[in-house]
């Protein structure tokens, strides 16, 4: 029994000096960051990345209530934009590394609408997208719901989801008849949903990244940021349907 | 207490009360049919029952989805038979909640018709009364505080219900976005104000609702 | 009216076996089952009442079956019409005296607050209307047992059974309460089985005795 404890106390420090980044990205970033992650865990060995994913908002909360991160990845500018003001992000260290489009998809063997003014049929019983107050991809759904002066009139068939990929599981399941996610996320359910158009955002859907202000790795952090944006990161992000910034 | 707050708290009142009587006529009628002897096989029973209580509520929210899902063995069975489903729906909100209370009321339903003794039940018999009435007349009379006080806990239980509800029913601003629901969105959204005037409400329904129970549970134990 | 009772039932518990072997008739106005406790005379009440049912055997009254594990006949307790009065009463504690009197003749899936005429006078026969409206947890141990003989009555029983109805009374509240149910039962006129391990009971009922041990009836 000593015995075992010994072997502990020797192994936690040597485990301990390698460093655990902490990344905290939005939900549409899962598969891509998780990815992303590994390959920059390749490159550097001895450093771990924890990828932690959920709405942008949710991140952020999280930031603001003192959760330990190293780096953020948010789905839109916004977000970054309240993180900059709180003081919670290194400015210097913020740049947008990907693009994004907003799509409306419909599950495989559903009817697809021609035109946005279609989803008040009542064929459309439930429309999933992201709780706007707390999903960026909510925001922008929002955003063009209300520019084609639809938002009100469709209020009886929005389905809030907690985050992008909620709303993709809701259509997939045929839960929902229809969803507003990222063409990315459709890209991961393509045998269960089908892209029925893309939807045009007066924002553009850009993606920003930081290291924090509170991050106990920053140089760490800074590679791993600077690992995203070079062309390694940029492929992978490629690969699933991101465009450049 | 902010108007906002009326919305959710109305609908959990509802939600949490018909959850309730639901569980309740489950939960008696199971506790009665476990009854008092303790056989393997009824123990097995009552384990399986009580699952709901020891289970992740994701994991049972996500059972929950899947069967009750348009493509799942009951909800396959409404789409066709009724063309309703119980997903977003605050009746579906219900049928989750009264699943993850319902074994605390089958536990005090036993217990409490346990208690009972069994010699009343008999000199029933021998009066005359047929089962259903020694149930009814002899039984039921002696557990009901028991019973209560587990419907207590069940309501406080259903109440608070988080996970099963937003997997099965969704957190859709009033329609099925109970407090719970509702505190934890406003949190995400950044409204503390909101979340924490929700919170108080919810802690003052809880303390209320236990103090209740433990009352009647003492007084039952004096009869 | 004559009782044939002729049954088998073996119990297990933890740590022994109880082989109840019974085996006797009579045809008696008092019957008294006399015997150590342990001896097996509840569990025979209880089976000819139709609350346990013996493993095989036959128990007729007046040639009527009531049991018969050879023709798989089991009247169900509420249909044979037996008063029983327990040995710790089992007064119903949320039911008034009157209601616990009466519960026989009120039917139906609620306890009634009002009663028939026959339920008041039986409780009247028995000098009982002063506590009609007392909750069993009031009442003394006489009174308890005077309440629970009065509820047997009521419901009209052809045969009465008693397990040992003194056993928890004083010796001079026993005696009085013996002679009260000796005259009682004469008046009503129904044949009665009496269990009791007292010697005194056994002189003052006189009637058929039968005595009982280890199970079985021994001579």
């Amino acid at each position: 029994m000593c015995r075992r404890w010994l072997f502990l106390v020797l192994i936690v420090p040597l485990h301990a000096s390698a460093a655990d980044i902490v990344v905290s990205a939005a939900a549409s970033l899962s598969n891509s960051f998780s990815e992303i992650g590994k390959r920059y865990e390749a490159k550097h060995p001895g450093d771990n990345i924890v990828a932690n994913f959920a709405a942008s908002d949710v991140l952020l909360k999280q930031i603001e209530q003192g959760a330990p991160v190293d780096v953020f990845a948010s789905a839109d500018e916004q977000t970054m934009d309240r993180a900059a003001q709180s003081n919670n992000i290194e400015k210097s260290t913020r740049k947008d590394f990907a693009s994004n489009a907003l799509v409306l998809i419909v599950g495989v063997n559903a009817k697809s609408p021609a035109k946005l003014d279609d989803l008040a049929d009542s064929d459309y019983a439930h429309i999933a997208i992201g709780n706007p107050d707390s999903v960026p991809a909510g925001r922008y759904a929002k955003e063009a719901l209300t520019a084609a002066k639809l938002w009100d009139k469709i209020q009886p068939q929005i389905v809030p989801a907690q985050n992008v990929r909620q709303a993709l599981d809701y259509v997939a399941r045929g839960e929902a008849q229809a969803g507003f996610v990222y063409a990315t996320d459709a890209e991961t359910q393509k045998e269960k949903v089908r892209v029925a158009m893309t939807v045009p955002t007066s924002t553009p859907v850009r993606y920003p990244i930081a290291v924090t202000t509170t991050s106990q790795h920053a140089d760490a952090a800074k590679a791993f940021v600077a690992f995203v944006n070079s062309a390694d990161g940029q492929a992978v992000l490629k690969k699933y349907g991101f465009s450049a910034p | 207490m902010s108007s906002d707050a009326i919305v959710p708290l109305l609908l959990t009142l509802k939600v949490a009360s018909l959850a309730t009587v639901l569980a309740s006529i489950v939960g008696i009628a199971l506790g009665k049919w476990l009854g008092r002897h303790r056989t393997f096989t009824r123990n097995v029973a009552e384990s399986l029952l009580t699952l709901p209580l020891v289970l992740p509520p994701t994991v049972l929210g996500y059972y929950l989805l899947v069967v009750l899902g348009r493509n799942g063995f009951i909800g396959e069975w409404l789409m066709r038979w009724f063309g309703v489903s119980l997903i977003f729906t605050w009746q579906g909100a219900v049928i989750a909640a009264s699943i993850a209370a319902f074994p605390l009321i089958l536990r005090a339903a036993r217990a409490s018709f346990s208690d009972v003794d069994a010699q009343l039940e008999n000199a029933a018999r021998s009066l005359g009364a047929s089962e259903t009435e020694v149930f009814f007349r002899a039984t039921l009379p002696l557990a009901w505080r028991g019973i209560l006080a587990g419907a207590l806990l069940a309501f406080a239980r259903a109440m608070g219900e988080f996970g099963a509800t937003l997997m099965v029913a969704g957190s859709l601003p009033g329609r099925t976005q109970t407090l719970s629901l509702a505190i934890y969105d406003a949190v995400m959204a950044g409204d503390d104000a909101r979340a924490e005037s929700m919170v108080i409400i919810s802690l003052i329904a809880a303390v209320v609702l236990l103090i209740f129970a433990a009352q009647l549970l003492q007084r039952r134990k004096h009869t | 009216m004559r009782i044939a009772v002729d049954i088998e039932k073996k119990l297990r518990d933890a740590s022994r076996e109880f082989h109840l072997c019974m085996r006797f008739e009579s045809d008696a106005d008092v019957t008294v089952l006399y015997g150590e406790s342990g001896a097996g005379k509840s569990l025979t009440v209880l089976a000819i009442a139709g609350l346990i049912r013996p493993d095989k055997g036959r128990i007729t009254v007046d040639d009527r079956a009531l049991f018969d594990s050879a023709h798989r006949i089991d009247v169900r307790a509420r249909h044979r019409n037996i008063g029983l009065v327990f040995q710790d009463y089992a007064l119903f504690p949320h039911l008034t005296v009157l209601q616990n009197i009466a519960f026989a003749q009120n039917r139906g899936w609620f306890n009634r607050r009002t009663v028939d005429a026959d339920a008041r006078a039986t409780m009247a026969s028995m000098q009982l209307d002063a506590l009609a409206d007392a909750y069993p947890s009031d009442l003394s141990g006489g009174q308890r047992q005077r309440v629970a003989l009065a509820r047997a009555l009521a419901s009209r029983p052809r045969l009465l059974l008693l397990d040992e109805p003194f056993s928890a009374l004083d010796s001079a509240l026993r005696d009085r309460l013996r002679d009260e149910l000796i005259d009682t039962r004469r008046r009503a006129g129904i044949p009665m089985i009496v269990i009791t391990h007292n010697a005194d009971d056994v002189a003052a009922f006189g009637g058929k005795l039968v005595r009982v041990r280890d199970g079985r009836v021994a001579d």
